[in-house]
């Protein structure tokens, strides 16, 4: 038993000394001097690579315990290993969102007094699934157990897996039609759920009575319990071997390490000052089921960030200037914002696998109180964050991008992640038993083109680095929809010298089930929420949903006639019009409408991501190789990029470069005669901005920003030389 | 520590390296001798003398021009002094119609102009497309990048820029 310590709560008194120690000398936990690191920096080496192999380890052997594609297909899992006082030392790859996530709900649990009431012991297991505790969104739920060795708390291990299901409003993990946190789904608040390394029988049974697919989340507590368990006795047996001394030094050591770390590669690889960007958001929801009037159904959403390299090569990023938290599930905590920094670090900066809470520390994030990124009511949905998490990321990327090129490492710059649309279903399975479950090939979308190459193609997103869209004949299993096609969206990366990847578009047919709930999220509606970089255009992300009910598909396929496979390259008339009958739906916004039933044909897609550099310069012999296997298309190859493609007596495509260049000069012409001056385009817009001549949604995106952003009421009415405030009529 | 030779960088900037070779580079310690080779490779691409002090975009450049320093084009244009927007100094054709939006996105599902227009800006003399914004109607133009000069030559090179009495 832990020796009674002279007060109850010494965790909590470390925990406060150890951030004191770090707010006077600005090193983590005091360490002024990588003592061990110095003595002997190969043993110092070794051993954070072991414990990055702990942890690695400890999570593919988790991954087979668990039932769900999510963590078995796609790896939606990480698992870690803490010290004492909750600062991440070592990760494993996987959902790298979490690498601080964790650090929240342990410090949470430490700073109310856990020691003393439930008191954490040997064999405890705690969970949670709160954003304003420590997590990202509901599904992401995670679980911790304490280290102990000789009496005394040495450390603590943590897995999350993001759950496929979570029992809310409407099917799946990210539950887009919460509004309040009350509708999300099962709440789990920093909860002791086990005890002597097995879960509570009472734990289990309220999932099972609480969530569609019990399995999912009940088999993820077993495979992250086990995980916790794998590597608490790893790092155990290593105390053994290193004593308890220099683990409690060495481990924090790693830490302090982490940060200088981070502060060196970026003044390595970037260039000290501001950075500036944006992106936006578009939801439209007017009309459609289940939505409460709390707030305005469509809005839009204006997501700038201003980052400031500075020259101790610290990054900072302020949100200032965005929108408030509102009646939607896409408001984020500042564990979820912390989130989306690492996911987005560990790509650009620390890819070397030894990222912990060292580079948080070597990072600032200033979320402005009352804004979606940190929010001043504890009762808003976070069930689909993501939704404006990956735009604001994406613009990081780009920020960072611009950095890499200022300094020469154009190899590093890629315009970077997009959102990822979302679809979640439930009702009835093909088995006749209830389900729910997040479809997580999204996982596999196109990404930002680089500034030396293309973009990826089917094979990136930005919140797992291990991109994988998982085999079909998987979701089949779990599903009741037939894959009928899966394939390239031609166009869907941004144009530029190097076009951004390509997504893909998934074509089903609901089979075997006449209760079939589809619900999609985080995608954009009317607004593009990407961009390209260095004269790159965003990639189209504002794709509308095309579903038939009630189709005529078995009588084709009866008659061997042709079925519809994918919604073709006509944005007026899908290919599902050309060659099905049946009640045809073209839906903008969030995909939620009545259940459908066998027979019906539904299509969600993906997106691709923004491009890099003037579309004039695009390379043609590439682009006839695009244009042969279905990346871009003819139209797109001679009026975006001015590539004239004749075609081989096979009938492939062939890049004329004579007519090309001649092309390409009288576009370059064309292009001087339309555009006027800067100075004189904003002469005119000014009258319209004097007027607020502008759409509701647009007007009501001002003010809201003016309202809570004094920079941005300067900013707006000094670029006009407005009254902002008058001008959107904001007291 | 490794380190690459002029032509490596330079067919790495234009995109023409080999893959594997590219591969490496991108998995390999980065080399610390890269920025004075990479504006020496850019400063061999343009077409003019004044010294580049620092690319901003792909062919776009902070450089030193007489007593001044001011954004170039790669074609020679001049935006002004380097610390003001060089955006407002450039041409722009405004993308706010069904219309103009299907010229880059024939066959996409496109943005609602009253919610959304897309801005090029160009270089007015030889019509290259520097940067693009996507932005709703009456929003700011984006200042994108206030680089702190004198501090990355002096604490990050390890090399003062000579003081420069006038910007503009």
């Amino acid at each position: 038993m832990l020796d009674k310590p002279a007060s109850a709560l010494r965790i909590r008194e470390r925990l406060i000394e150890s951030e004191r120690l770090m707010e006077e000398t600005g090193c983590y936990d005091g360490i002024t001097e990588l003592e061990l690191r110095n003595q002997d920096p190969l043993k110092f080496e070794t051993l954070h690579t072991k414990l990055r192999a702990y942890c690695v380890s400890a999570r593919e052997m988790a991954r087979r315990i668990s039932a769900s594609p999510g963590v078995r297909e796609v790896g939606e899992m990480v698992v870690a290993i803490y010290t004492p006082e909750g600062d991440a030392i070592a990760l494993s790859n996987g959902i790298m969102v979490h690498v601080h996530t964790m650090s929240r709900f342990i410090k949470w649990m430490i700073r109310n007094g856990y020691e003393e009431n439930p008191q954490i012991r040997d064999g405890d297991i705690f969970a949670n699934n709160d954003a304003f505790i420590g997590t990202v969104q509901v599904p992401d739920v995670m679980d911790v157990m304490p280290i102990f060795h000789s009496g005394r708390l040495v450390g603590w291990a943590g897995a999350v897996c993001h759950e496929l299901e979570a029992g809310g409003i409407t099917p799946g993990g990210d539950v887009a039609l919460a509004q309040e946190r009350f509708t999300e789904g099962l709440f789990v608040c920093a909860e002791k759920v086990g005890e002597n390394d097995e879960l509570r029988r009472d734990y289990v049974i309220r999932c099972e009575r609480n969530l569609r697919m019990p399995i999912y989340w009940v088999l993820d507590e077993k495979a992250k319990v086990a995980s916790c368990i794998d590597m608490r006795e790893s790092v155990k047996a290593l105390i053994d071997e290193i004593g308890l001394d220099y683990w409690m030094q060495v481990s924090k050591e790693f830490i302090e390490e982490g940060r200088r770390a981070q502060l060196a590669r970026t003044r390595q690889l970037t260039v000290p000052g501001i950075y500036r960007g944006h992106t936006f958001y578009g939801h439209v929801t007017a009309g459609k089921p289940g939505y409460q009037p709390l707030g305005d159904p469509d809005w839009l959403y204006n997501i700038p960030i201003e980052m400031e390299i500075t020259s101790d090569g610290k990054i900072k990023m302020d949100f200032e200037g965005t929108q408030p938290w509102g009646y939607h599930s896409m408001n984020c905590t500042p564990a979820g914002m912390d989130g989306g920094m690492f996911v987005t670090l560990t790509q650009h900066m620390n890819f070397e696998g030894l990222v912990n809470d060292g580079a948080w520390m070597a990072t600032e994030l200033k979320l402005p109180k009352g804004t979606w990124t940190n929010p001043d009511n504890e009762m808003v949905a976070t069930a689909t964050s993501w939704a404006l998490l990956l735009p604001a990321y994406g613009v990081f990327q780009r920020l960072l991008s611009r950095s890499f090129i200022a300094r020469g490492f154009v190899e590093e710059a890629f315009v970077g992640q997009v959102n990822s649309p979302m679809i979640e279903m439930g009702g009835q399975s093909q088995y006749g038993t209830p389900f729910g479950m997040a479809h997580f090939e999204c996982a596999a979308a196109g990404s930002g083109a680089l500034a030396i190459k293309d973009g990826l193609d089917t094979a990136y997103v930005g919140w797992n680095p291990e991109s994988d869209m998982g085999n079909i004949e998987i979701w089949e299993q779990n599903m009741p929809m037939l894959y009928i096609g899966r394939s390239i969206v031609p166009n869907s990366g941004g144009a530029g010298k190097y076009r951004g990847g390509c997504s893909f578009l998934s074509t089903w047919l609901v089979s075997k089930t006449d209760h079939l709930r589809l619900v999609t999220s985080e995608h954009s509606s009317r607004v593009f929420d990407n961009g390209g970089l260095c004269g790159g255009y965003p990639a189209p992300t504002c794709q509308k949903h095309r579903a038939v009910r009630g189709s005529n598909i078995f009588e084709l396929a009866e008659n061997r006639a042709p079925l519809a496979h994918h919604t073709g390259t006509n944005p007026y008339r899908s290919e599902l019009e050309v060659r099905l009958e049946g009640k045809h739906v073209t839906l903008e916004g969030p995909y939620i409408t009545a259940p459908h039933k066998t027979g019906d044909v539904f299509t969600h897609s993906y997106n691709g991501g923004g491009g890099y550099g003037d579309v004039l310069e695009r390379d043609p012999v590439k682009t006839a190789w695009d244009v042969e296997n279905g990346f871009l298309t003819k139209e797109a190859a001679v009026g975006i990029f001015g590539i004239v493609l004749d075609e081989d007596e096979e009938g492939f495509p062939v890049a004329n470069l004579e007519a090309t260049e001649r092309h390409r000069a009288e576009m370059r012409s064309r292009r001087l005669a339309r555009a006027k001056p800067v100075s004189e385009w904003m002469a005119k817009e000014r009258e319209r901005v004097k007027a607020a001549d502008f759409a509701p949604e647009v007007k009501k995106m001002y003010a809201s920003a003016i309202k809570l952003s004094p920079r941005f009421t300067k900013d707006f009415s000094t670029f006009w030389d407005v009254d902002a405030k008058s001008t959107f009529g904001v007291e | 520590m490794s380190s690459y030779s002029k032509e490596v960088i330079a067919d790495l900037v234009a995109g023409t390296l080999p893959w594997p070779q590219t591969r490496r580079i991108m998995s390999a310690y980065k080399d610390d001798d890269r920025f004075f080779k990479y504006v020496a490779v850019l400063q061999g691409r343009v077409g003019w003398s004044d010294p580049i002090l620092l690319p901003v975009g792909d062919h776009l450049f902070i450089c030193q021009s007489g007593d001044e320093r001011v954004t170039k084009c790669e074609c020679g244009h001049s935006f002004g002094d380097y610390r003001k927007n060089w955006k407002l100094k450039a041409a722009i054709i405004v993308r706010d119609s069904e219309e103009l939006l299907r010229e880059i996105y024939p066959n996409s599902d496109l943005p609602d102009s009253d919610w959304m227009e897309i801005r090029e800006f160009i270089c007015p003399e030889c019509g290259t497309l520097h940067e693009v914004e996507a932005a709703a109607p009456g929003y700011p133009i984006v200042h994108d990048f206030e680089p702190d000069l004198e501090g990355f030559y002096r604490d990050w090179l390890g090399k003062p820029l000579e003081p420069s009495n006038k910007g503009g």
